[in-house]
């Protein structure tokens, strides 16, 4: 009892010497902010910025249909900027598993050196500056950028294409970006799918469609849910993309925090409407670990071996 | 069992609806070759023609790197042939994806779905043909029970030994009656216990079942057991297929007597060939006279090997020295295994002998290493051997 009992004294203090570093950062430059943020979110803003501490609810009023009529109004341009950001969002995910699903499959049958190669290249654009390459698309997609200027010398098109400052422009820009967050858990996933299990499933009847439905999609499953979410949740709050990709015309939520924090000086409502999106992304993650968990936990324990063959 | 029997009765009118006398598989000149990644060329598959009938046990034994996979593969529909064909119920079925195959595999590592239960990994095949659920139940609880796994329906893979895991795969491989079932090294991974016992289960369950099983090994004495006939395959080829006895007092040449059980090889010429039979010269001097064998016809002076089992070797005594072969030597080990003595005996003229002595047989005494012995072959226990191996 004694050895034990030091023994669990040893590995705790073990865990906190490895851990406690890192929870200390974490809890003093993320629980702290963040802290800072819900508390704002609920007082009143000044009226030459900064907050009087008063509780305040009509942050949340302007965004969900209440608000001080005095000097602001509910206005349900922030409640549909926020639609637009998840259904933006939404595109970038679907757009990039569109793209990173195949070429998985695709690497993943390549020999060694070439598997190694496409990876490398797939995380290069980390290497170059995120602004310098949205700029890079702003030269390819504005009216008179290259794309444009090739389809009007091609004679395809008579005159520029609106690309520039749309919704579409804001997914290609995201998908550019993220593409290396979805396509690595996703390679992860059909990396380890075993082709006898592929084969094992022809063997059993099923042809190519129900071997995909009933197989490889369920076994990769796990890659597919991870990379959408570690793409969806920056997808959402994404300000930069839209900001150079969709201008004033197409605004995401994160344009719209970024204005209420730095140019309108509202922190309160900027903070409000921060923990509204951190509270769509949580009960996002809440629904998939109870989905998780759900699963493993439907596989009962079962009676034990009799072992024998009749 | 009386579902079982059920089965059984099924399958049978569907017997009597085809013709049962032609065999259920036929593969005729299967040739397959594989391109190495450095740049060679491997042949796994040199000209095998095997017909399994219906009903049937059919080993495939042979070493590791014989083609055994790759056999199986061709039927089950994962590799293409480069010549040859391969018909099930004389249906050509090249043209035939996998998935189309009246044909199921026990792989070799199992292949089971991790992601299904149990239950569902057995229905699998079912569930893809849309066979009505309640049917599906039913079929289900029926496998599981006849494979010992009744009431695991809802486990997971991985909450289960190997040896379930075995079965399961078993059961999923049976549950939609194929024709014919493949099964790759199946008790490889199993320990001798469970393996042995698997050994029994499957006959037993193969029996029952009425399905024509094509079973694979590396393991000489599993093959022997369990089949109805086994084929030996060595470097891509047939080297010989026939009933275990067959294969074990008459192998067709070199190959198969190494591989089918224990032997003494001894180099010999054929000294005088009629149609009474042939005398035969050892290396050390010694003459042997042999009754004809029937089909070959052997030339005088003809290089040839005559085979002598272990346990067929005696100690020379006064009355058995009748023909057959004598051996001089020293003992140079000894394994009691029981039953019997297994003895190495070293001598001058042909290097080391294997012999298996009968224990309760009255040898003078013990054997011993360094003993002086003297063995004797009578005639009817000696082969003779004409090549090395099939097409060499
Ligand atoms: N996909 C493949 N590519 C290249 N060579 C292969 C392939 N499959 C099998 N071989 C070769 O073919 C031969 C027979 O293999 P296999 O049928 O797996 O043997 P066994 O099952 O009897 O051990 C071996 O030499 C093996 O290396
Ligand atoms: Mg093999």
């Amino acid at each position: 009892m004694m050895v034990r009992g030091t023994l669990k004294w040893r590995q705790a203090i073990a865990l906190l010497g490895l851990l406690g570093g890192p929870t200390l950062f974490l809890g003093v430059f993320f629980l702290g902010p963040l802290v800072i943020m819900l508390i704002y979110s609920w007082l009143e803003p000044g009226l030459y910025g900064g907050v009087v501490w008063n509780f305040y609810h009509l942050n949340y009023g302007r965004i969900f249909g209440w608000a001080n009529t005095r000097y602001e109004q509910f206005d349900p341009a922030y409640l549909r900027i926020f639609a637009r950001s998840i259904w933006l969002a939404l595109c970038t995910v679907g757009l990039s598993l569109a793209i990173c699903y195949p070429a998985a499959f695709w690497i993943s049958r390549q020999p060694e050196w070439r598997k190694n190669l496409f990876i490398f290249l797939i995380t290069l654009p980390f290497f170059v500056s995120l602004i310098v390459r949205l700029f890079a698309w702003v030269l390819l997609l504005r009216p008179t950028g290259f794309i444009n200027q090739a389809l009007m010398g091609l004679g395809i098109v008579d005159q520029p294409l609106e690309m520039i400052f749309t919704g579409f422009a804001v997914v290609l820009g995201m998908v550019y970006i993220f593409i290396p967050f979805m396509f690595l858990p996703v390679y992860a996933s059909v990396e380890k799918l075993d082709m006898a299990m592929v084969e094992a499933s022809f063997d059993l009847g099923a042809g190519r469609w129900q071997t995909f439905r009933r197989v490889i999609l369920p076994m990769t499953l796990p890659g597919v849910i991870g990379g959408s979410i570690i793409v969806f949740i920056p997808s959402l709050g994404n300000f930069i993309v839209p900001s150079l990709l969709g201008g004033a015309k197409v605004m995401m939520i994160g344009n719209l925090i970024e204005q209420q924090f730095l140019s309108a000086r509202n922190w309160p409502f900027g903070a409000a409407l921060s923990m509204v999106v951190m509270a769509t992304v949580l009960v996002l993650l809440l629904v998939y670990v109870r989905q998780m968990t759900r699963e493993d936990r439907a596989v009962a324990a079962a009676p034990e071996p009799t072992g024998d063959m009749r | 069992m009386e579902a079982t029997s059920a089965m059984v009765a099924s399958r049978k009118t569907q017997e009597t609806e085809a013709d049962p006398d032609h065999p259920v598989l036929e593969i005729r000149h299967a040739k397959k070759r594989f391109a190495t990644p450095e740049g060679q060329e491997v042949v796994a598959l040199d000209d095998v023609s095997i017909t399994v009938a219906r009903n049937e046990f059919l080993t495939l034994l042979g070493p590791s790197g014989c083609g055994k996979t790759t056999l199986l593969r061709v039927v089950s529909g994962f590799e293409d042939l480069d010549g040859g064909e391969i018909l099930i119920d004389r249906q050509d079925i090249a043209r035939q994806p996998a998935y189309r195959r009246p044909v199921n595999t026990v792989f070799q590592t199992y292949a089971l779905f991790p992601h299904l239960s149990v239950a569902r990994n057995v229905a699998y095949s079912l569930e893809v043909a849309r066979v009505d659920p309640a049917e599906i139940r039913r079929r289900v609880g029926e496998m599981l029970e006849l494979v010992g796994l009744a009431g695991f329906g809802d486990r997971r893979i991985n909450q289960l030994s190997g040896g379930q895991q075995q079965r399961v795969a078993l059961a999923r491989a049976l549950v939609a009656r194929p024709k014919i079932l493949l099964l790759d090294e199946p008790l490889s991974a199993l320990d001798k216990g469970l393996r042995d016992k698997m050994q029994q289960e499957l006959k037993a369950l193969q029996h029952e079942l009425g399905i024509s099983f094509v079973f694979v090994t590396h393991d000489q004495e599993e093959a022997l057991t369990m089949s109805d006939r086994v084929a030996v395959l060595g470097h891509g080829k047939l080297q010989q297929i026939g009933r275990p006895q067959e294969l074990y007092r008459a192998p067709r040449n070199v190959f198969v007597a190494r591989f089918v059980g224990e032997s003494n090889l001894f180099p010999a010429t054929v000294t005088q060939s009629d149609p009474a039979g042939i005398a035969l010269r050892l290396s050390d001097g010694q003459e042997v006279r042999l009754p004809a064998s029937t089909g070959n016809v052997l030339m005088v002076g003809a290089k040839v090997r005559l085979m002598a089992r272990p346990e067929d070797a005696r100690p020379a005594t006064g009355k058995n020295n009748a023909g057959g072969l004598r051996f001089q030597g020293r003992i140079k080990q000894v394994f009691f295994v029981g039953a019997h003595y297994k003895i190495l005996v070293h001598t001058q003229a042909h290097g080391t002998l294997k012999a298996s002595l009968p224990a309760g047989e009255d040898l003078g005494s013990t054997p011993a290493p360094g003993q002086a012995v003297e063995l004797h072959f009578p005639p009817a226990t000696l082969h003779v051997l004409l090549d090395e191996e099939a097409g060499r």
